[in-house]
């Protein structure tokens, strides 16, 4: 078992779903992904990290309603849990307190 | 308009995708589709769908069970199962030893028997041309019976390569028996003329020179054994050996190159190779033309060529054979591939590769296949009785929640345990015991713990681990498994004590026991009756001194005959047990074969042959041209009523029969008597001094005999035979036979015991509380040894009656293919099997009899 490290592509992918807020499904995140991080990926490797993220309980998920588009097919819908939120800020407060402990002096170095 | 993406892809997807997310990937891919259709063009994104669906065909798409947790959930089941497993066979350690112990002795005899099977299968395999390497045997007609010879004509080999560029080379081989000699090493050989190209055809390993030293007429190949017994610690290139042949001229040939020792597989290694050519030097009217028939002819075909690209010259040289050698007709030949050689080598005349009848083969594995059995119905029997102490570990299981499948589970991984460890103890028993003990019992045979291609020996253990793991556990686990929870609760399943099943098995083992026990008696007898058999005349006191012509024989006879423990002596051309020649002739219209030996007079006192009718020949002119003895079943072939007086003709001289000898053994007990004609020797063919001395002071004469022989001939090996001797090879392979059906009767009887003790210690406790009750009323311990073997007496009356004829037929009908005179069946292998089983039976219910009567009442009635 991996533990409940937090990979750069799943938390890139978390973050994503949560700003997605009740839009968040595979071609939704993929379009997002590649729009703000330039990222091109494979729609199969979203879900795949979806559903990681999901067994590991950092996302849940439902059945959206059916529409016209994709031939009446429904979206699996995905949102943030507790834990999720928890883990994001966990991660995002980590990277700020390192983030602020580098001295300045580290700069200098830089010719 | 509307695109649709390829409906193929679309398929594959909906046939590998778990159902479960099915929905949800096609409505994406669908959605992707559709927008790269607006925004690129239709063909990229069908392409591009494809690419999709190819990217979604991953384990987690594809999984049903979908949950990782299952799986953790089975594997932490199989530690529990195991772990129980291990607490199982502690726990019930009698009767689990039982178990382990009877698997292993018949997995090591299963072994065993597939490792000395893979070595005879396997023989002369590692040849790198082994396929293409043929034999040309060929069918020769005789007595109107085509039988399959080694020997074909001389010419075949250099005809096939001249005539079919398919043939890449041929090489023949002509034995010759030579006396070998390097300094004062002087031995009787065997020697071998070949063809150069032998060693490019096989890939025997040389220790010293290189594989063309035989285009060299001047050379000679040895094996490493005959480098280490005549040249010691020298080194034997450059060193010259001299050979003598019989008919006197001699060689001399240089040591070219040392072989490597022969891989075990070998069936075709001999200890001197001569070049071919050195043969037309000492036998030039032989040489190469159609009449001459060699020992054998081998050929290599080139690569990718087949076999029957020869087959269109074989009349031509059927014609030519025919024509040069009208007496010999070859009817046809006989291609065999060289890794067949040593199988079928039991049907080929004067086959130059070894290997026996293959009946022996297939009676061991019939027998292990049998033993295997035994242990299964043994293991299955205990396994069953066995799980009767814990039907409320099951039931409880089911309350739990356990399904049938798991408890099934539970039990295949339990006895595939107990199998597993009996593996361990198989493999081990047969590296340690029965592998080694085969090597004592078999010298002609260098069997080790190994099989040609090692990974024959991995599947051989994880097949027998699986087939009899399953086999043996499938029953138990599937019957266990099907009990009612409530009604082994309620203490109702009644099972273990009477149960139909578990006697069913134990008659089928009784009769597997039955069978393998009274097939081997009678397989004994015969064996003992072969080995008691009379010989025809008496060896006791008699030896043999081979002689080099007349004028050693006259100088031997004169220092010999005068030694005061001499009684009688006399000469021959041949002698009795080292095979005397067999000749045909015809008689009247129809071929017979006819052994015949040239002797002198005092031949039959000499041996003590017994005579029928008439008188012994002497050394009269008459005698020594005319007159012959012969044996009874001479008279009987020739087909006459009294045999006294009658004459025939045999290579143009006239004989008349003056006297009648009993037939008596000549070779071995295996091959039918043939008829023997005893005629007078010609002085200059004698080839044997044979004498008759007290047996005491046989040795004493032998060492006279040995001096004067270095006097008169120091260039030629002293070679003697007592004729006691004369069968040892004989007694040696029947004792062997006798030693190996022994060892399977004593394991079969074991197995059959433990069997029984199993099931009757586990009968007798689980009965315990019955006979309590039976005592504190007043039973007699009688009447306790008459309810519990009560109920095995039918079991084993009914697979005795059933094993005993079927083991008879079996075993007869293998008796009579291999030993020619058998003897009738007695009464004697099944009153052995019957009193084998019945002391079987009693020691081992006494021991729980015993147990049953010596319990304290009190400590069992009492509940407190």
């Amino acid at each position: 078992m991996k533990g409940n490290h937090l990979g750069e592509l799943e938390e890139l992918v978390l973050l994503t779903v949560g700003s997605l807020y009740n839009e968040a499904y595979g071609v939704a995140v993929m379009d997002e992904i590649r729009e703000n991080a330039g990222r091109d990926m494979n729609i199969s490797a979203i879900h795949a990290v979806l559903r990681r993220l999901e067994e590991k309980g950092l996302l849940k998920s439902h059945m959206g309603g059916s529409t016209n588009e994709r031939g009446g097919r429904r979206k699996r819908l995905f949102t943030l849990t507790k834990a999720g939120k928890l883990a994001l800020d966990q991660s995002i407060s980590l990277r700020q307190s390192l983030y602020e402990r580098i001295p300045n002096i580290t700069y200098s170095f830089s010719i | 308009m509307n695109y649709e993406p390829p409906k193929w892809a679309d398929r594959f997807l909906r046939w590998y995708c778990n159902p479960r997310f099915l929905e949800e990937i096609e409505g994406d891919i669908y959605e992707l589709f559709d927008r790269r259709v607006e925004q690129q063009n239709p063909k990229v994104a069908r392409l591009k769908f494809i690419w999709d669906v190819f990217r979604f065909f991953r384990w987690s798409n594809i999984n049903r069970t979908n949950s990782k947790y299952t799986t953790m959930n089975h594997f932490m089941l199989l530690r529990n199962y195991l772990k129980l497993g291990m607490r199982n066979i502690r726990k019930n350690l009698v009767s689990s030893s039982i178990n382990i112990f009877g698997m292993a002795i018949a997995i090591c005899f299963a072994i065993s028997i597939f490792i000395f099977t893979d070595a005879q299968l396997s023989m002369d395999n590692f040849h790198s041309n082994a396929d293409r390497i043929y034999q040309i045997t060929n069918y020769v007609d005789q007595d109107g019976n085509d039988n399959l010879w080694s020997d074909s004509p001389m010419m075949l080999g250099p005809a096939l390569k001249t005539d079919h560029p398919s043939v890449e080379e041929f090489a023949r081989f002509e034995f010759r028996s030579t006396v070998a000699k390097y300094k004062s090493e002087v031995f009787d050989e065997l020697a071998v003329f070949t063809d150069p190209s032998f060693f490019k055809m096989f890939d025997y390993e040389m220790i010293a020179g290189n594989r063309d030293v035989l285009y060299n007429k001047s050379n000679v190949v040895i094996s490493k054994e005959m480098a280490i017994k005549y040249f010691n610690d020298e080194d034997p290139i450059g060193k010259e050996l001299s050979f003598k042949f019989m008919n006197g001229k001699v060689k001399r040939l240089v040591v070219g190159a040392v072989l490597e020792k022969y891989p075990y597989n070998t069936s075709i290694g001999f200890d001197f190779y001569l070049p071919m050519e050195n043969f037309y030097d000492l036998e030039f009217e032989n040489a190469n033309d159609w009449a001459f028939m060699t020992d054998a002819n081998f050929i290599l075909l080139k690569e990718g060529e087949s076999i029957s690209s020869i087959y269109d010259s074989f009349d031509k040289y059927k014609e030519l054979q025919h024509g040069s050698n009208p007496e010999w007709k070859v009817r046809s030949f006989e291609p065999l591939v060289l890794t067949d050689l040593s199988t079928t080598s039991y049907m080929i005349e004067g086959s130059v590769s070894g290997g026996g009848h293959p009946a022996g083969r297939v009676a061991l594995i019939v027998i292990a296949t049998f033993l295997l059995g035994m242990a299964c119905f043994n293991f299955m029997n205990i396994s069953v009785v066995s799980a009767s102490k814990r039907l409320k570990e099951i039931a409880l299981r089911k309350v739990m929640g356990s399904v049938r499948r798991e408890i099934i589970y539970q039990f295949m991984v339990e006895n595939l345990l107990t199998c597993f460890f009996a593996l361990l103890v198989g493999a081990a028993l047969s590296y340690f015991l029965l592998i080694p003990w085969f090597d004592i019992m078999i010298p002609e045979m260098d069997i080790q713990f190994r099989t040609n291609d090692p990974f024959t020996l991995i599947y051989l253990m994880l097949g027998l681990l699986i087939g009899v793991g399953i086999i043996s556990g499938a029953y138990p686990a599937f019957y266990i498994s099907k009990f009612d929870t409530i009604t082994i609760f309620k203490g109702n399943e009644k099972f273990g004590s009477k149960n139909l099943f578990s006697k069913i098995m134990l008659g089928i083992q009784f009769f597997l026991a039955v069978m393998t026990i009274v097939g081997c008696f009678i397989m004994t007898e015969q064996s003992i009756y072969l080995g008691e058999k009379d010989w025809g005349y008496d060896p006791e006191g008699t030896m043999s001194v081979y002689v080099n012509g007349q004028e050693q024989y006259d100088l031997l006879k004169n220092q010999v005959v005068n030694h005061p423990a001499v009684i009688n002596h006399t000469s021959s051309d041949l002698l009795i047990g080292r095979g005397i020649t067999k000749v045909s002739f015809e008689m009247g219209d129809k071929q017979i074969g006819v052994r015949r030996i040239g002797a002198s007079e005092g031949y039959f006192d000499t041996f003590r042959l017994r005579m029928k009718e008439g008188r012994p020949l002497t050394d009269r002119a008459e005698d020594k041209n005319g007159n012959v003895v012969v044996n009874e079943k001479f008279v009987n072939a020739m087909g006459w009523e009294s045999g006294l007086g009658q004459t025939f003709t045999y290579d143009s001289t006239r004989y008349k029969v003056v006297g009648i000898v009993e037939d008596f053994h000549y070779y071995d007990f295996f091959s039918p008597i043939d008829p023997v004609m005893i005629h007078g020797l010609a002085p200059e063919k004698v080839r044997y001094l044979t004498v008759q001395a007290d047996p005491e002071k046989l040795v004493d004469l032998e060492q006279h005999t040995r001096e004067a022989w270095l006097a008169i001939a120091p260039n030629d090996p002293f070679d003697r035979v007592f004729q006691e001797d004369a069968f040892d090879g004989f007694y040696q392979e029947n004792e062997s036979n006798i030693n190996i059906l022994m060892l399977i009767t004593g394991i079969a009887i074991v197995l059959a015991c433990l069997g029984l003790y199993g099931l009757l210690s586990f009968n007798v406790q689980g009965k315990l509380k019955e006979f309590s009750v039976r005592k504190v009323l007043g039973a007699e311990p009688k009447v306790l040894v008459k309810i519990i073997s009560k109920q095995y007496f039918w079991v084993l009356l009914i697979s005795f009656l059933i094993g005993a004829p079927l083991g008879t037929f079996g075993m007869m009908n293998l008796v009579v293919s291999v030993f020619p005179d058998t003897k009738p069946v007695t009464a004697l292998p099944f009153i052995i099997a019957v009193s084998i089983i019945l002391i079987t039976l009693i020691v081992t219910v006494a021991g729980q009899i015993k147990k049953a009567i010596n319990v304290n009442p009190a400590d069992l009635l009492r509940t407190e």
